[in-house]
């Protein structure tokens, strides 16, 4: 069947999580013409989000991948999204930025790799993300260089986030709440209208169903739509389009089981570090190591059960933040960590348990009776590139009819001393805190890598985009999402990400 | 044990529409007798195991994992090292009833109940009595487990058996502090 065709626009953007919808929205605020697709739904969170897990499952990425490697990383709720809003509609909310030495892990260390851009080319970008979005943070910040003063002040903290300051405190760590991006305060949101105030519901990672956090749903996508970029759903793109020159001129997309093809001028690919080279590599675009330098922040949390009640799925789930141990003086790795409390849903914290203790029968039901007392701790921390760390396609099809992507992932020394760093640091802080039956949780979080962004720019032959996003040998086709991080940086990636789609969007518009 | 009013708590003005919904629901829905994938008599060894798992009659845990199954519903991501989902499920099964039969003489689902653990716990440890696997046993336990206890808490009765409130969270939480409560939250 020859797909339906749709008129020539200025740009496609592939994808609506932190990377593609600031980006669309500067895009059309320039007066571009610009169609968002996106492969999830719109949801309608006020009527249709339910406060259950389970019932949650939808927000995720499901499509099956593939976990290879000694350290197989988990996908779906893990780390993936889908729906307009993409990952922001189950990340937790938690923005802190990166800091100025996590762009030249590099040079510091002799291990992993500068970024060709430094935070001095996203410290305007972070400072515009956090004013739009209505941050809610400390003032000043305690670690990093000064910033403006975030918008809004913090969330209150919830148990976990006290246990955590009392123990820290005891130990001569400092602490600091958190900046976050749900709001404290009822806020006027451009394009949007009123995002209410936190109401404490505790369900991040499941939906919010108030727009008090600042899903891309709630705030960058209503821009876009309001500056005049057009939004389609369900639609899951399978072909890129180029001409001799190899200029993009177009995408194939289904859609309500419809094939179109929508012609632009230029493409946007705003899928995710999975998706993206899956994209890339589904339709042989690119070169350069397409898919390798798959990177997942490590994660290690630990948990533990306090004669105190503490009541884990209330409030924001990461409240307090310190990120003392952003470079440890007793570190025998490269790189460093933050560490953030952690609050925690039934479903999720249950799940961890039957998978990370093997508890089953009454062992299992025991422990669960003591949920309401249970809280933890979680880092953040860098992951050095590696080679053999890649997605590939896999001969396996899945339900489209699309080879299913297969990711390998081992941890090497670093992340393993790193982790084992950490696993000490918040064994002693939840001991002074009073803690019983810690225990740790090993884990890999976010997808970051794959399409490393690089300073040589085209031609460069460990980088598959320039500085600016540029696919090599396809000017046109421009990438802005997690995939084109160098390193993994020891923070959270969403504001990173939103930050770096701007300034890709801006320097896209410089270059017309 | 402190036990909620669930259905009373579900009904009130602190749980959302949608969220009550969602969790009447489960509440209400009648434990699945006849699987839409599995055979009865690979049912009937999942129900056994989920028993031994976690030992809760009134929660029917095997029926909606029968039903993700009939449904090819996915949660994402599953290990290389395991085939798909539907063919892990049913070489799984029959790995329990060859390690029953080699341990008891009897398939796992006529064992009794300190012979099924024995089992389980042989397969946790990776190495089961009996036929050798066509997938690895740890791996294969891990993931019933975990599915199983996902479904296992995500049930109403469950969240009440361990003091869980949180669904009740209109018009929202001030008191969210250490050893503070909310007069719905249980004691």
């Amino acid at each position: 069947m020859t797909p339906r065709l749709n008129g020539e626009v200025d740009a496609v953007v592939i994808g609506t999580g932190a990377g593609g919808a600031p980006l669309a929205a500067r895009l059309a605020g320039a007066g571009l013409s610009v169609v968002m697709l996106e492969a999830g739904r719109h949801w309608d969170p006020a009527r249709e989000w339910a406060t259950d897990e389970r019932a949650q499952d939808g927000l995720f990425w499901n499509d099956e991948r593939l976990s290879a490697g000694a350290d197989p990383v988990s996908f779906g709720r893990n780390n993936s999204g889908t729906g307009v809003g993409g990952s922001t509609l189950h990340y937790t909310a938690y923005v802190p930025r990166a800091q100025p030495d996590d762009f030249r892990l590099h040079s510091d260390f002799g291990v992993g790799v500068d970024w060709p851009i430094g935070y001095g080319d996203l410290a305007p970008y972070y400072d515009e993300v956090e004013a739009f979005l209505g941050v809610s943070g400390p003032s000043p910040y305690p670690w990093g260089p000064p910033r403006p003063a975030y918008k809004l002040p913090p969330l209150p903290l919830n148990g976990a986030a006290q246990l955590m300051q009392r123990g820290c405190a005891a130990l001569g760590i400092r602490t600091s709440p958190a900046a976050n991006a749900a709001v404290s305060r009822d806020w006027q949101q451009e394009g949007y209208g009123l995002r209410p105030a936190c109401t404490n519901r505790g369900f991040c990672q499941a939906g919010c169903s108030t727009g008090a956090k600042a899903g891309m749903d709630v705030t960058y996508v209503p821009l876009a739509l309001a500056r005049g970029a057009e939004l389609r759903t369900g639609a899951f793109v399978t072909g890129i389009e180029t001409d001799p020159a190899g200029q993009v001129t177009g995408v194939i997309a289904m859609q309500d089981g419809i094939e179109t093809r929508q012609r632009c001028r230029a493409l946007f690919l705003c899928a995710g570090a999975i998706e993206t080279p899956r994209l890339l590599l589904l339709n042989r675009l690119g070169r350069g190591p397409v898919g390798h330098n798959f990177m997942a922040h490590t994660g290690v949390q630990l948990w533990a059960r306090f004669p105190e009640r503490v009541g884990p799925t209330k409030g924001i789930p990461g409240g307090l933040i310190s990120e003392d141990t952003h470079r440890p003086a007793d570190a025998d790795f490269a790189g460093g960590y933050l560490l953030q409390s952690i609050g925690v849903m039934p479903v999720t914290y249950a799940s961890q348990v039957a998978r990370g203790r093997g508890l089953w029968g009454q062992a299992l039901l025991d422990h669960m009776e003591q949920f309401n007392h249970v809280a933890g701790i979680n880092i953040l921390g860098d992951c050095l590139p590696h080679p053999d760390n890649r997605l590939e396609l896999s001969e396996e099809l899945d339900g489209r009819g699309l080879p299913k992507p297969r990711i390998h992932f081992t941890a090497g020394e670093n992340e393993r001393r790193m982790t084992a760093h950490a696993e000490r640091t918040m064994r002693a802080i939840f001991d002074a805190a009073g803690a019983q039956d810690a225990w740790a949780f090993p884990r890999y979080a976010h997808t970051i890598g794959t399409c490393r962004m690089g300073a040589k720019g085209h031609g460069s032959d460990d980088a598959v985009v320039d500085r600016d996003g540029r696919l090599h040998g396809h000017p046109n086709l421009v990438i802005a999402d997690n995939s084109v991080f160098p390193s993994a940086l020891s923070c959270n990636p969403a504001l990173t990400i939103m930050a770096n789609a701007l300034r890709t969007a801006d320097r896209f518009l410089e270059g017309r | 044990m402190v036990r909620l009013a669930i259905r009373d708590l579900l009904q009130g003005e602190h749980v959302s529409p949608a969220t009550r919904a969602v969790l009447l629901d489960r509440l209400d829905a009648p434990p699945v007798r006849t699987p839409r994938f599995l055979t009865p008599a690979e049912f009937r060894t999942l129900q056994a195991a989920c028993a031994r798992l976690l030992p809760d009659a009134r929660v029917d845990v095997a029926g909606p994992m029968d039903a993700r199954l009939a449904e090819g519903k996915s949660d994402g991501w599953r290990y290389d090292t395991m085939p798909d989902d539907r063919a892990a499920m049913r070489a799984g099964l029959a790995g329990l009833d060859g390690a029953a039969q080699a341990l008891a003489g009897a398939a796992f689902a006529g064992a009794d109940a300190p012979m099924q653990d024995r089992v389980l716990a042989a397969v946790q440890s990776g190495a089961p009595p009996g036929p050798a696997w066509a997938l690895p046993p740890q791996r294969f336990f891990e993931e019933l487990l975990a599915e199983a206890t996902e479904v296992f808490f995500a049930h109403p009765l469950a969240q009440e058996r361990i003091g869980y409130a949180g669904m009740a969270d209109r018009p929202g939480w001030t008191r969210i502090g250490l050893d503070e409560r909310e007069d719905r939250e249980p004691a």
